[in-house]
């Protein structure tokens, strides 16, 4: 792992200073700033191009694309685990199941509104994460995976067998009410089109700040090197602890989307596969990427959909393009790049490490 | 009602579909001894040795036209083979371009392929049950008092283990086994060691899927019914069994397979038949709470 | 990030490119929508229910279609779990069907249920027999296949008819199993034939002598499986294996030739289980012709009577756009008033005003020592 921080001060990193480059980089910047920002408009403004263009099929492309959404921020929230701490964890279904389920029983049977129970199902979920990973947090990779796989095993047979008589048994629980925001209603797929990209911009942005503040930089530090982690005073136990919750509770909260949009839920829709094809989105897409897990939901989650056309070959073709994609990146689509930090001026003289460019003044140093 | 009889009785299902759950798990274990990657793809090969297994014994007809013990024999022969193929094309396709990557793109590629793999085996042979016919092994039943022993039963039990006694034998006794148990330890190691470390991979990626695939043809026999996603169960369950007796160890396997099928079958038993799987993981966490390696951890050298 | 940008915009562009525009559906032809599990672990039902249905509409339109107009047959794989379901009837919207038949599972038919209704779509669902899909005052909704209550009816009534005084009721822990099971064992208590043991199998386990073992210790004379063909069969196997003699009792997922093929002659031999009348014990005329060319086309059955009460589903449909035009509203009005004594391949069909189907399906079949079933 060493070598990653090594590329940390060899690449060409435009960022570092003023030069002959920054100039032309600025003006990309530019280009790159008006790109984003006509994408993300012309993205906010889907469901009435939808409409416009394809009037039949708006429902139907906005229904994936909501499911596309729904999994980003399932994804987003294993990437605190997998991605950010590098914890392997296949159970996410597990806690994506309690929050789906929380929202459903206050619902139904204690007549709350959806909205009113997000905070809850997040909450039940991070509870229940605490109290299961506190045991296994110290666990070795694959140790954690099976156990992690266990976790979701015993939650699905919990919900089956109908456990404290809450859950409906195999039947799940029907009718969940609408959600509605500020007394606006969500029915349609363009209105779930709008409050489930919402969540996920406040996902990205939160987990953004939450990957570069000390939390995250600590998380980085364990994934890279544990022991170095420990003995430079990390409490690392703490902080994956930590990490698995947030990860967890944000999976409830995503749960309550799930229950509202769904309006039924049973145990089928929280098996192990799920947490297979959350994993899957998060490798595939470069973990500790937040943009790389976007792009991972869109093709994990999409794709499925653009081959119905195969019938019954959709899924064998899945299966083959999931390896094609990992041989020709292994490291993900878009994988996470070590952090950059400024450094002050000269500084960069006195790094160790091969070919350490220096301050750039170019035609000195290759 | 659950007196002497009910626990023998209870004992011998149990040490029958652990011998299953062992066989399989001896794949699981071997390549990720040396290769550090879970194989996920280990359950449809498991498959593929049972529908192998149905196209020679049941479409193909060999058991009526050679008589079902030469059928039989034959057809393990060749599904070991045909199976052992399977597994190293798999290597060959989806492992061996990533041997150098992250092992979490291993992970996915194997997600990948059994993916690929259990649609592959649907196609070819379609989403219905298929049976084996129960009339390939005898029905002879020993009795003693009110315990009932079927001979199926004892000779799946004893398929299972002599094959792991074989296997223990290849591991521990011959140069190939020893090169297998250096490559798990330190490939690095035992490259300077001269050992051929890819050949080594390559033999794990043979013996593993073979294993499995006999598991699949035996399961074939015993229950009689298979169906194109068995695999995802019996993959879990081997995988659960292989990490209890500490993944990487071939003897940790099948004391692992052999315990968690007693602990199901007890688990039904005594307490619960919906909560028995429940119960299992309850007890594999608790083991790895307490041994967090497993029961026979190899000694692995931890990557920093 | 440009990169990332261009990634997002080509997915959006390929939105676009893929998604069908202009008017799809041409005046000559009529859509129907076919909803079912053609991957997953109910593939084979799926798979059955597509092969029955484009059977029948291959005739249909060799015959001239629905007064001029073609059938076309729109497939959308549910995968049997209620997410992809729902996507599937998504799905199905735009392509701007009239009536949608399927689903096999109660609970993915549930979560598609409210999306139909909203797309003003009828759907008859061919295999979800739990009992509250219906009722629900869902004017389109419809169902070709009886409910659970009416299976448990007469389940438990042959129980005791055939003499059994102490039942070992075993389901396998699925909405529809259980369901059943709870029926069945409602009814059996009200008539006064005693429990001694109640409990689930684990689907997909194969080992079932853990469970037979405490059955047999709570010595019944009868065990009541509600479960599916696949666990029955190994049921009668491993029961037989362990030397337990006592007769097995199952429901209509229990009616497929393979459970013979599975358990063994010998062991399935007296095997009982009530169900609508089999393929080949459906007297109507085109039942037999289905028969034929089914048998021509795949060399075989199908593998059970759900794929065929997905025919029944869309021969009904056929039959309601060829008298009111395909007017989902107007449809579905007729079939609950105007559809009177139409001769489908499992019999009559006619539906109830929550879109029940009405009348006696069930008969009781009993497993000859040959392995043939014969009906009782």
């Amino acid at each position: 792992m060493s070598q990653g921080n090594a590329k940390n001060h060899n690449g060409p990193s435009g960022g570092l200073g003023a030069g002959p480059g920054a100039a032309a980089n600025g003006e990309r910047g530019y280009l790159a700033g008006g790109l984003t920002g006509l994408g993300l408009l012309a993205f906010a403004f889907l469901p009435l191009l939808l409409n416009a263009f394809a009037q039949n099929s708006a429902p139907y492309w906005l229904d994936v694309i909501n499911t596309v959404g729904l999994y980003t921020i399932l994804a987003l929230s294993l990437n605190v685990i997998l991605g950010f701490a590098g914890m392997f964890h296949m159970g996410h279904a597990a806690f994506f199941a309690i929050g789906a389920y929380s929202t459903a029983i206050l619902n139904l049977d204690y007549g709350w509104s959806i909205m009113a129970t997000m905070p809850v199902a997040a909450v039940a979920a991070g509870v229940v994460a605490l109290v299961l990973a506190w045991p296994i947090i110290h666990l070795r990779g694959d140790y954690l995976l099976i156990v992690t796989i266990g976790i979701v095993e015993i939650v699905r047979i919990a919900l089956t067998n109908n456990v404290f008589g809450l859950t409906g048994g195999s039947n799940g629980l029907v009718g969940i009410a609408r959600p509605s925001v500020f007394g606006f209603r969500i029915v349609q797929p363009q209105h779930f089109f709008y409050f489930i990209w919402a969540v996920v911009a406040l996902t990205l942005l939160l987990f953004h700040w939450l990957e570069n503040s000390r939390f995250g930089r600590a998380l980085k530090f364990i994934k890279e090197d544990t022991i170095a982690a420990e003995n430079m005073g990390v409490n690392t136990s703490r902080y994956k602890l930590m990490a698995f919750v947030v990860g967890a509770a944000w999976a409830g909260l995503a749960g309550t989307i799930f229950a509202c949009r769904m309006r039924t839920i049973s145990p089928e829709s929280f098996v192990f596969s799920e947490s297979v094809l959350l994993f899957t989105i998060v490798i595939l897409g470069g973990k500790g990427n937040q943009k790389g897990v976007l792009l991972g939901s869109f093709l994990v989650m999409g794709l499925p959909e653009f081959f119905r056309g195969f019938e019954d070959k959709r899924l064998l073709v899945f299966g083959a393009a999931l390896v094609v994609m990992m041989i020709f990146r292994p490291q993900g689509l878009l994988p996470s790049k070590p952090s950059r930090y400024k450094l002050p001026e000269g500084w960069d003289d006195r790094l160790p490490g091969p070919g350490s460019p220096g301050p750039p003044t170019p035609g000195q140093k290759p | 009602m659950y007196d002497l009889n009910f626990f023998l009785q209870q004992l011998s299902n149990g040490l029958t579909r652990g011998s299953i759950y062992a066989l399989i798990a001896l794949g699981y274990t071997m390549v990720y001894g040396v290769m550090k990657l879970i194989n996920f793809a280990h359950g449809e090969l498991f498959t593929l040795g049972a529908f192998f297994g149905y196209t020679l014994l049941v479409s193909l007809g060999l058991a009526g036209s050679l008589g079902p013990p030469m059928a039989i024999g034959i057809s393990m022969i060749m599904v070991l083979g045909l199976v052992a193929l399977a597994g190293h094309l798999l290597e060959r396709v989806a492992y061996r371009p990533l041997r150098h990557s992250d092992r979490l793109a291993a992970v996915v590629s194997a997600l990948g392929a059994s993916i690929f793999l259990q649609n592959a085996i649907m196609l070819k042979w379609g989403a219905q049950y298929r049976a084996y016919g129960a009339d390939l092994l005898p029905n002879v039943v020993f009795r003693i008092g009110d315990f009932n022993l079927p001979l199926v039963r004892l000779l799946v039990f004893a398929a299972a283990i002599v094959v792991m006694a074989f296997l223990h034998a290849f591991i521990h006794r011959t140069r190939l086994g020893l090169a297998i148990r250096a490559s798990a330890i330190d490939q690095g190691a035992a490259k300077l060691m001269g050992i051929d470390v890819r050949k080594v991979i390559a033999l794990v990626f043979v013996i593993g899927p073979a294993l499995g695939g006999l598991a699949g043809l035996l399961v074939g026999l015993y229950y009689g019914q298979i169906n194109y996603n068995m695999g995802q169960i019996y993959g879990l369950k081997a995988f659960t069994a292989a990490i209890i007796g500490g993944i990487g160890n071939i003897t940790g396997a099948m004391v692992g397979g052999l315990l968690l099928g007693l602990l199901e079958a007890l688990g039904e038993g005594y307490v619960s038949v919906a909560w028995k799987d429940a119960l299992t993981f309850v007890v594999l966490i608790m083991i790895l709470v307490f041994r967090p390696t497993g029961l026979l951890p190899e000694r692995v050298a931890e990557k920093l | 990030m440009r990169k990332f940008l261009c990634l997002c915009l080509c997915l959006t562009a390929c939105l676009f490119l893929l998604s069908p525009i202009g008017p799809a559906q041409a005046a000559d032809q009529i859509k129907f929508g076919l909803m079912g599990p053609i991957t997953g672990d109910w593939a084979s039902e799926g798979q059955g229910m597509q092969r029955v249905v484009e059977l029948l509409a291959e005739e249909i339109n060799a015959a001239g279609g629905i007064n001029g107009a073609q059938v076309v047959i729109e497939v959308a794989d549910d995968g049997g779990a209620p997410r992809t379901a729902a996507m599937a009837a998504r799905k199905l919207l735009t392509s701007s069907v009239v009536a949608v038949v399927g689903t096999y599972g109660s609970s993915v038919t549930e979560a598609t249920q409210d999306i139909y209704d909203e797309g003003g779509v009828i759907q008859i669902a061919t295999g979800s027999t739990k009992i509250s899909l219906t009722g629900k005052g869902l004017t389109k909704f419809f169902r070709t296949c009886p409910r659970d209550d009416e299976q448990g009816r007469v389940l438990a009534n042959n129980v005791k008819g055939l003499g059994f005084t102490k039942v070992a009721l075993v389901h396998d822990n699925t909405s529809y199993s259980k369901g059943l099971a709870d029926e069945t064992r409602e009814i059996l208590k009200n008539i006064g034939v005693s429990e001694v043991y109640y409990d689930s199998i684990v689907p997909n386990d194969r080992d079932y002598t853990v469970s037979l073992t405490k059955i047999k210790a709570a010595n019944p004379d009868v065990i009541v499986f509600t479960g599916y063909y696949p666990e029955a069969g190994l049921l009668l196997r491993q029961k037989r294996e362990l030397g337990f003699d006592v007769p097995i009792i199952g429901g209509d997922a229990t009616n497929n030739s393979s459970i013979v093929e599975i358990a063994g002659k010998e062991a399935a031999d007296g095997y009982l289980f009530v169900s609508p009348p089999a393929l080949p014990d459906m007297k109507s005329e085109s039942a037999a012709k289905l028969m034929a060319t089914y048998r021509q086309k795949y060399d075989s059955l199908p593998s059970s009577v759900w794929a065929v009460l997905a025919g029944d589903a869309f021969l009904v449909l056929v039959e309601a756009a060829k008298a009111v035009g395909p007017d989902p509203a107007k449809m579905s009005d007729w079939l609950k008033t105007g559809l009177k004594g139409f001769e489908g391949l499992s019999g009559s069909i006619a539906f109830d005003e929550n879109g029940d189907r009405v009348g006696e399906v069930y008969r009781l079949y009993k497993i000859s020592p040959e392995g043939e079933f014969v009906l009782q």
